[in-house]
């Protein structure tokens, strides 16, 4: 909370313009944001690209933020996950890499694992009551952005159960976080 | 509405969160999102309970030249050359620009011819949107210049009596659409250029159905149509 605290006196200035409030805000949240986005992406060039314009926006939209959105940080990981995701979907990233989507699906690459290392948080234990299917594939959606596709191709099993293990995965977890 | 009882609310927030919402169902839901508040409040459930995971990741250290491309970006520094403004550009892409059906060229050059008629000492480079219809017929076009809006409605249009079509900004941070007035049914007309435009990524300029003066409420009572602004 005392982290919640700062980040959001950092926004606030942030929204009115002070530029090194700003600079302050990126020092205390672009290691995750870039996380994020190498995670996603796991392409460097890529990630930075994301997260430029995930900062832009920031400034631009700072005063938009409210705490129905979760906290600051989250805030800011959702924009710039949106743009990762955006980037992942583009057609010229499917070009350049269409040979190594199933690859990067076994975390091979450099950040392959990253997810693995994270902090448990409280959706975790919410995730924990899943069945494997269920968490496996919300799983490889989030981190991975696999799509439907690309899900059925990974795990070999078809659309209607990749679907149905997601939605009522989703279920799952809305009733553990949302009792 | 059948989309806004609670479960499909939610099943439809969190795949798009989740990102497994695809195609025409993910326009769909843009479209949700932009006219209803219970649909954008579902929204950041969502993201704050998936994003959860994304804030527990082990930090990474982002190269320093990121933080100097940020900067120069939103202009604190100056720019070494002219490669910042095309990203500028790419970063103008973003999530809302789906909820825009992208124009078809033929649309544009048709905009272009019909706006740039009769010739007049050339303003500076604008942007054009042409909205169309279910059956991609141009309905309006619409041109943003430095100082207004300038809109000319199509002989394809037929509006329905009773009713007045408006138009929205729907900036791309997912703030309310901002109503920019009243479209005109027939012929020419000029709107004033809303301040926000300099202020926001547009992400598209949608089209509300509603009763005779515009919306009541302050947001659009039915959206019609989605229109992406295009740089000439």
């Amino acid at each position: 909370m005392e982290l919640e605290s700062q980040h959001v006196k950092l926004l606030c200035a942030t929204a009115e313009g002070d530029r090194r409030a700003f600079a302050k805000l990126y020092q205390a949240t672009s290691g995750k944001l870039y996380a994020v986005c190498l995670q996603l992406l796991q392409r460097r060039d890529l990630a930075e690209e994301a997260m430029q314009e995930a900062y832009v926006k920031v400034w631009h939209n700072a005063a938009d933020y409210h705490n129905d959105k979760g906290s600051v940080l989250v805030w800011m990981v959702s924009i710039a996950r949106y743009r990762a995701l955006d980037i992942l979907r583009s057609a010229s990233y499917r070009r350049e890499t269409r040979e190594s989507v199933q690859e990067q699906a076994d975390s091979s690459g450099p950040q392959g694992a990253l997810f693995e290392q994270r902090d448990k948080v409280r959706i975790d234990e919410c995730m924990d009551t899943l069945e494997d299917g269920q968490r496996q594939m919300i799983q490889l959606a989030y981190f991975r952005g696999l799509t439907h596709a690309e899900l059925t191709e990974h795990t070999g099993s078809p659309l209607g159960t990749i679907k149905s293990w997601i939605r009522r995965g989703l279920q799952k977890l809305k009733r553990c976080l949302e009792p | 509405m059948n989309y806004l009882t609670e479960e499909r609310k939610n099943s439809l927030s969190s795949e798009y969160v989740l990102g497994t919402l695809h195609g025409r169902a993910r326009l769909r839901y843009q479209s949700l999102l932009v006219a209803h508040r219970p649909m954008r409040q579902a929204l950041w459930r969502w993201e704050k309970h998936l994003n959860a995971l994304g804030a527990a990741l082990p930090e990474q250290t982002p190269d320093p030249s990121v933080w100097e491309r940020i900067q120069q970006r939103l202009g604190f520094v100056a720019e070494p050359n002219n490669v910042t403004s095309l990203d500028a550009k790419r970063a103008a892409a973003n999530r809302w620009r789906w909820l825009a059906a992208a124009a078809s060229i033929a649309a544009i050059a048709l905009a272009v011819v019909l706006m740039r008629q009769p010739p007049v000492t050339p303003p500076a480079p604008s942007q054009v949107a042409v909205v169309q219809g279910s059956a991609a017929e141009a309905l309006w076009l619409i041109e943003l210049t430095e100082s207004n809006i300038q809109i000319q409605a199509t002989s394809q249009f037929a509006p329905l009596p009773d009713k007045d079509y408006e138009l929205w900004l729907v900036a791309a941070d997912g703030r309310a659409p901002v109503s920019l007035g009243l479209l005109p049914e027939s012929g020419r007309a000029s709107l004033a250029r809303d301040p926000l435009f300099d202020r926001v990524d547009v992400a598209a300029l949608a089209v509300s159905l509603e009763p005779p003066g515009g919306s009541p409420t302050g947001s659009p009572t039915e959206v019609l149509y989605t229109a992406q602004l295009v740089t000439l």
